[in-house]
């Protein structure tokens, strides 16, 4: 079994190095990619870029010689040197960078996490499985295609689960068609009282008198068309009293808000307002621009 | 609770009771400066305001809670009928617990309390992507840490594109970068979501 597994296994490393190194070598982003890892804080900023380049190199020249055909020892001892270096870097990343991105396979944010590692070590055990290969893969590929097919396949998709760097291709469409079919948030469209709060903050009422507000929302209830928000308030002479607002609830018309200041232990009002309710139209609609054009 | 029902009432209909509308000119000018007239609070730049408090909660006794800061500065915090109390919604002070955080801001006093106008337990802003959804649930991704927000029912809120908010999540999308208002869960990585703001 082990005998024809084996050989496999350089041409997984030499895919995911080839891979690797093309970021490194050949992306665009790289440089950003390069700031973004672990590399700027071990080695500085000026150094970080060509170090990564340096590592691509690495990986490019040793894809080469997993990919070619004479399988040798010191290839996969190479790959398992390398992975065990990949390990070392991420563990420092991890306890001295946390918040760096791993910049391992793809210039998107991946935080180091325990995939980072899992994908690490199932790196250094293939290249484990691949000491003692003695037929090159492309013999193997040739003796019995099926099974060696799937067990590449098998290896891809592990290595792909373990890639945050793949997410978005995969496991956020998953979530994206689960979260569609099984609709697990709320629907529906009552008046959360965040609205209304926002509607007394565009009323005309509110603009002339926020200055008095002292407190944040104190209290809140419905009745019947209105919601009442109270907040403390500080009137003319210093004294503390109520701020009571009216707003309407089931309809968004800031110019209808009303205001009462009430002192709460005599019950006396001191002061009211109210604006003539006009704007027809919610004051958040962005007009035409060509309307204005239309009329010259 | 039939005072505070009575009390409702009054300041109802002191506001939407057309027979109790009391002339608005008749108590003087309107105007900004003579309606409103309460000093402004200049703080120097870089200085510490004297009237503005963090922390978390180490003890309570009767209207009074007492706070230690992030910097290890001790507040006492006195909590009077006109503060506002936030806790994921406008609250009472019997929901204030031990353990929660704060940021409050009032009136500093001569004796060195503070005396709240407003505060805010608890209360956390989050940038954050949805990295799943579940039931009621929220699976964000803040800078590489997963955050569980919950849905509370009747109290979350969602304002798509900065238009006025409405309880209907349906258009929250795993990978869409949100920003959330909400109240920690104290010592976890969750929190009770109370406005998600997202594009839609």
């Amino acid at each position: 079994m082990i005998s024809w597994i084996a050989p496999l296994q350089p041409l997984l490393l030499g895919a995911v190095l080839l891979w690797s190194a093309r970021l490194k070598l050949l992306s665009r982003h790289a440089p950003a990619a390069a700031r973004r890892s672990a590399l700027a804080q071990l080695l500085g900023e000026q150094r970080a870029l060509p170090a990564y380049r340096l590592v691509g190199g690495v990986e490019a020249v040793l894809a080469g010689f997993l990919l070619a055909p004479p399988a040798l020892p010191a290839e996969a001892a190479a790959a398992a040197l390398l992975s065990l270096g990949f390990a070392g870097y991420l563990a420092y990343a991890r306890l001295a960078a946390p918040s760096s991105s791993c910049g391992c396979l793809s210039a998107t944010r991946s935080p180091i996490g325990w995939r980072s590692f899992a994908r690490t070590g199932a790196l250094l055990a293939a290249s484990l499985l691949a000491l003692p290969a003695t037929t090159s893969w492309t013999a193997v590929l040739a003796d019995r295609p099926l099974p060696a097919a799937a067990v590449l396949l098998a290896g891809a998709a592990v290595l792909a689960a373990l890639s945050p760097e793949l997410d978005r291709h995969w496991l956020d469409q998953l979530r994206q068609l689960k979260v569609r079919l099984t609709k697990p948030l709320p629907t529906g469209f009552d008046v959360p009282l965040d609205s209304t709060v926002e509607q007394l903050r565009r009323s005309p009422v509110y603009a002339e008198t926020a200055a008095l507000l002292t407190s944040d929302l104190r209290e809140h209830w419905d009745d019947d068309d209105w919601r009442i928000l109270v907040y403390s308030a500080r009137h003319a002479g210093g004294t503390e009293v109520s701020a009571v607002y009216a707003v309407p609830r089931l309809r968004y018309q800031p110019a209808a808000v009303r205001l009462a200041l009430v002192d709460e232990p005599t019950g006396q009002v001191l002061l009211t307002r109210q604006s003539a309710p006009d704007a027809p139209l919610p004051d958040w609609t962005v007009p035409v621009p060509a309307a204005a054009g239309a009329g010259g | 609770m039939t005072e505070t029902i009575d009390r409702r009432r009054l300041l109802t209909s002191a506001v939407v009771g057309g027979a109790s509308l009391v002339g608005a000119t008749a108590l003087g000018s309107l105007a900004p400066e003579a309606a409103f007239g309460a000093p402004d609070q200049a703080v120097e730049p870089g200085a510490p305001d004297p009237n503005f408090a963090e922390g978390r909660i180490t003890g309570i006794s009767a209207g009074m809670l007492f706070v230690t800061g992030s910097d290890m500065a001790l507040w006492r915090i006195r909590i009077t009928g006109g503060t506002s109390i936030w806790k994921l919604r406008p609250t009472t002070f019997d929901t204030v617990a031990v353990g929660d955080g704060l940021y409050a801001r009032g009136l500093r006093l001569d004796d060195g309390t503070l005396a709240a106008d407003s505060v805010w337990v608890n209360i956390v802003n989050l940038h954050a992507h949805i990295a799943a959804i579940g039931r009621n649930v929220l699976h964000l991704d803040h800078k590489g840490r997963r955050v569980v927000g919950h849905l509370v029912p009747g109290t979350s809120a969602a304002r798509y594109n900065n238009t006025p908010a409405v309880s209907d999540m349906s258009m929250l999308r795993v990978g869409k970068h949100v920003q959330v208002i909400g109240a920690w869960v104290p010592d976890t990585n969750e929190v009770e979501i109370a406005t998600v703001y997202a594009s839609a």
